[in-house]
């Protein structure tokens, strides 16, 4: 029996995930403590449990029906995406949240694994040839497709998080490297076209060479090379355009500074919150930066101060071990897998927690620009926090069947 | 896991390879940031971690300032020293001496300090408002012993000249609960917000933008010194100043005229409806919601039963009386019925059905002119059957009654216009009778207009043909432009022939400069002054009593209208008020006698002048 257990039972993942999320209800406890916000937490709290509840749910799904369920999943995904495009609420600047019986729920969340799981099962197709542009086409569609309705919500954050799993995707299925150049260097154009011309002219000097490099064909290069210019170009275009919110907006992601009471002072609240915890913190709930209610809404996107303030260095580096060690569980499960299409999900899913993660703890130390994009298991939402545990129960599934074709 | 074989194509282990550096890339380059914050960093930032906070204070805007046509400041702003605590430095021991200082109990500051605490521990909020000089060094003295205790400033109102205008320029108070929950974001717990008035109506423009400055402060709220240079300070950005068309010495001399009285003055610029002074009386003085207000005071406002807060000139709903009958001289003449040359018999009275109804004289044979010259109520009588009540409700509606006017100081009246529909939903269809239309003839009965109704329709009679949205502001300063940026001022036709303007017109200059015109004491020396009288019955006592005018007759300035509560007679109450005032605005004094000049009142000691200049 206890053998027959352990065969099936993924207790990596699920003791990972368990300690992640018991960390984040700490966290969140402790950024809402003093704000007489305990519904927050007890919110959380009753989501943990109904994100076991999925968790468990996802692993005992038999994989077939996942597989079968995929594109209409994709199906359901961008539909409630257009729908809320029409109706929905907005809520902190962006249309995120569907007033679903009440709950709030964020649908890109949901949207984010039907999109992985369809493009697995795309790609997992036995009549699907990666060096074959037309497919490369059509799963770059799948991809793009949900992307975009995200992007006019407008979530640039969760849009970027598309984005950043399609390629690892894609590369796991055994896309060529001329492919994946051809379809990273109009965005590493695009994104140098906004920040000025020495940068425009070093993103075109990059992809050129990276598309000159992994080149099989002359004129097929060259053609990606005039399309990635063309890109390049028409951002320009399109950005003195704009109106000129928009244009505000783009560059308040780009240079926070601009914006120094709004993100800016968040980053700087941040880096000294965590930057003061030291070797073993402040200790629990006597952190006074995190106490300090200036970050707003701290217990979301700032959450990783917590653990960094009030229980430093040590805390916050047993965190990233545990991000690190689920990171590379998933691809180890993605690599004892048997199943096509259960070893690419598990590469989108670990792309889409190492994305989060990078994005988010990056922010709050400085690295990296202040995208509201939350830390996995850790953030307080609710819907978020669900899909997560979802996706670490499919990674849990994935184990348990992986010797099944 | 070293069985596992895959498509050649899907996993290969370089790109496992691959994939596994990336990860343990992302997690060491964080790893390597942190240990760069925590232990590294840690010296600086660990200062802080153990003595330092870093706090955003609040910097107030300066409030906009408020100037009158002539550029004569009206409302200014002055400093104002308020005492803040932050929650979480305070010290329960000395709150004994806190109390003492401010003269405040102590179970007030509790209860302050616990709203507060609700909103943050870690930021001050204000306890008391505008303390004065004595209990600011007494504070300054003992700070050290109050650990969590502070004072900021704030700016306050001052009202330089003695045009009080108090419910055109409204006032401010620290915003309540329930407006906090409402507007949220920008405002918090002791803020002052424009409550009435001009203060209210253009609380967006005139507060400004606060600004922020990052302080470092030890664990006992006490400021070590600014964060990095102050680099990350944001400056608060000043309030838009307000440029009124009203005139300050008008509004003064205005005032002084009606201390007597219960009612109002309301007097535009015809040209396009820029409110020259309101006046509603009683009034209060403004200055005592500048700072703290007293309960006392407040409550004393709030139960004084001739009610001084009520804007009478927008909000009181009275028969015009016989100041409307053009409306009905309009109706009548636009829509053919009668001319100029149409005369009748007035004989004193007249006969409805079974009742009579009597006027004031005898005037004999009448013709439209003449009727408004001397008032006669028996011509208007016999004409509203003839017009009928809805064209005159409809002519009624073409002047703007019955209707908000759109005005720019806030809450007013719509007043009421009676229709067959009214009558039909008030008194059951076919339970009232023509008969309640004499009444409306002569401007009594269900109508109702405001004072600054009667002044926008006074107005469109001066210049024959537009009716002007009345307003008190023409213009504001952008302190973000600093250019001054004038509002569009919004008006319809009456479309009104010029024949029926003469008409009328005519009448209305007969009764301030013809013999038997009710109104003559209206006029003023060298100027031609054209009106109406009204006085309007009403079960209170005498009758309310009204003038509406303009002048010059041939190119008005100013139109004008007094109401006079329970004051009498329209001709010998309303009309030499509305003449001094149309007489003051014209001439700039009054000729005919010298009164008291309308002195600015001193309101501030120089000391204070001296620091509010500073503070500018």
């Amino acid at each position: 029996m206890f053998e027959y257990f352990k065969e099936y039972f993924d207790s990596k993942t699920f003791f990972l995930t368990l300690g992640l999320v018991v960390v984040g209800l700490v966290s969140v406890y402790s950024a809402t403590y003093d704000a007489g916000a305990g519904v927050i937490f007890q919110r959380q709290l009753m989501w943990a449990g109904i994100g076991l509840a999925g968790m468990i749910v996802a692993m005992v799904l038999p994989l077939k029906t996942i597989h079968r369920l995929s594109f209409p999943a994709y199906a359901a995904g961008l539909v409630i995406l257009l729908i809320l495009l029409v109706v929905g609420k907005t809520v902190s600047g962006s249309k995120s949240w569907l007033g679903i019986a009440g709950l709030g729920g964020q649908p890109s969340e949901f949207a984010k694994v039907a999109t992985i799981l369809a493009l697995a099962a795309f790609l997992a197709k036995s009549t699907t040839i990666i060096s074959d542009p037309r497919h490369l086409f059509l799963s770059i569609a799948i991809a793009v497709v949900p992307m975009a309705l995200v992007l006019t919500q407008p979530d640039i954050g969760t849009s970027l998080v598309f984005f950043a799993l399609f390629l690892p995707v894609l590369y796991w299925a055994g896309a060529d490297n001329f492919a994946l150049a051809a379809i990273l260097s109009p965005v590493i154009v695009a994104a140098g076209a906004l920040f000025g011309t020495s940068f425009f002219v070093a993103s075109v000097v990059i992809s050129a060479l990276l598309l000159y490099i992994s080149r099989r064909n002359r004129f097929v290069a060259a053609t990606a090379f005039a399309v990635t210019l063309a890109v390049g170009l028409s951002v320009q275009f399109v950005y003195e355009r704009m109106p000129a919110y928009q244009q505000k907006r783009i560059m308040t992601f780009l240079n926070p500074e601009a914006d120094p009471l709004g993100s800016g002072y968040n980053v700087l609240q941040a880096k000294v919150a965590i930057g003061s915890g030291g070797m073993f913190g402040k200790g629990y709930l006597k952190g006074t930066q995190t106490q300090l209610n200036f970050i707003p809404e701290q217990w979301t996107d700032f959450i990783f101060c917590v653990p960094g303030e009030e229980f430093g260095f040590l805390g916050a580096s047993l965190v990233l071990i545990f991000f690190g060690a689920l990171l590379l569980r998933g691809i180890t499960i993605a690599t004892v897998c048997k199943n096509k299409f259960a070893s690419i999900t598990a590469i989108g899913i670990t792309a889409v927690f190492a994305t989060h993660v990078l994005v988010n703890i990056g922010m709050s130390m400085g690295l990296m620009p202040v995208v509201g994009i939350p830390l996995p298991f850790l953030s307080y939402g609710g819907s978020a926090l669900l899909v997560n545990m979802v996706m670490a129960g499919l990674l849990m599934n994935f184990w348990a069947n992986r010797k099944e074709y | 896991m070293s069985t596992v074989v895959h498509h050649e194509d899907l996993g290969s282990p370089a790109r496992r390879k691959v994939l596994k550096f990336l990860v343990v890339g992302i997690i060491g380059l964080l790893f390597l940031r942190l240990y760069q914050l925590q232990m590294l960093y840690n010296i600086e930032l660990g200062r802080k971690s153990t003595e330092n906070t870093l706090r955003a204070i609040v910097r107030e805007p300066i409030r906009g300032y408020m100037f009158d046509r002539h550029g004569q400041l009206l409302v200014d702003v002055g400093p104002s020293y308020s005492v803040t605590v932050t929650p979480a430095g305070f010290n329960e021991h000395s709150l004994s001496l806190l109390s003492g200082i401010l003269s405040m109990d102590s179970e007030a500051i509790r209860e302050w300090i616990a709203k507060g605490r609700a909103y943050s521990r870690f930021s001050p909020t204000r306890i008391k408002r505008d303390i004065d000089f004595k209990a600011l060094s007494a504070l300054e003295e003992r700070l050290y012993l109050l650990p969590g205790v502070n004072y900021q400033i704030d700016s306050k109102r001052y009202y330089p000249t003695s045009a009080h205008a108090p419910h055109l320029l409204g006032y401010c108070k620290e915003i309540s609960d329930a407006q906090l929950a409402k507007l949220g974001e920008y405002y918090k717990l002791g803020d002052l917000i424009g409550s009435s008035g001009l203060e209210a109506s253009y609380e967006v423009m005139l507060r400004g933008q606060k600004g922020y400055e990052f302080l470092a402060v030890d664990a006992r709220g006490k400021v070590i010194g600014s964060f990095e240079n102050g680099q990350n300070d944001i400056l608060p950005r000043e309030g838009f100043d307000l440029l009124l068309s009203l005139d300050a010495g008008v509004q003064a001399f205005a005032e002084s005229l009606m201390t007597q009285y219960r009612g109002a003055v309301v007097a535009i610029d015809p040209s396009n409806g820029g409110i020259l002074a309101l006046v509603s009386k009683p009034d209060f003085d403004p200055s005592i919601f500048s700072g703290v207000t007293p309960l006392e005071d407040w409550i004393r406002l709030t139960s004084d039963t001739t009610k001084p807060l009520f804007n009478r000139a927008t909000m009181t709903r009275y028969p015009p009386g016989s100041t409307y009958k053009m409306v009905l001289a309009a109706a009548a003449l636009e829509e053919g019925i009668i001319d100029e040359n149409y005369r009748i018999t007035c004989t004193g009275a007249y006969r409805f059905g079974n009742r009579i109804f009597k006027d004031l004289s005898v005037h004999g044979s009448t013709n439209v002119v003449e009727a408004i010259q001397k008032s006669c109520n028996v011509f208007f009588y016999q004409l509203i059957h003839k017009v009928g009540l809805e064209p005159w409700a409809e002519y009624g509606r073409r002047f703007g009654f019955g209707q908000s006017t759109g005005v720019d100081i806030g809450e007013e009246t719509q007043g009421l216009v009676p229709t067959a529909e009214y009558y039909d939903r008030v008194y059951g269809k076919g339970r009232w009778t023509q008969g309640y239309l004499v009444s409306l003839a002569v401007g009594q009965g269900e109508l109702g207009v405001s004072p600054l109704q009667m002044a926008v329709y006074a107005a469109a009679l001066s210049n024959s043909g537009a009716l002007h949205q009345p307003h008190a502001v023409d213009a504001i300063r952008n302190k973000l432009t600093n250019r001054v940026e004038q509002f569009q001022q919004r008006s319809r036709p009456l479309k009104l022939s010029a024949k029926t303007m003469n008409v009328i017109r005519e009448g209305m200059r007969r009764v301030v400069n013809e013999q038997r015109g009710t109104g003559r004491a209206a006029a003023i020396p060298d100027v031609i002054v054209a009106g109406k009288t009204g006085t309007a019955e009403n079960p209170h006592g005498e009758g309310h009593a009204w003038f509406i005018g303009f002048a010059p007759f041939e190119e008005p300035v100013i139109a004008v209208v007094v109401m006079l509560e329970n004051a009498g007679s329209g001709g010998s109450r309303a009309a030499p008020i509305a003449g001094l005032v149309m007489e003051r605005y014209i001439h700039g004094e009054i000729k005919r006698y010298k009164p008291k000049p309308a002195i600015p009142k001193p309101v501030r000691s120089d000391t204070i002048t001296v620091v509010t200049e500073a503070y500018r």
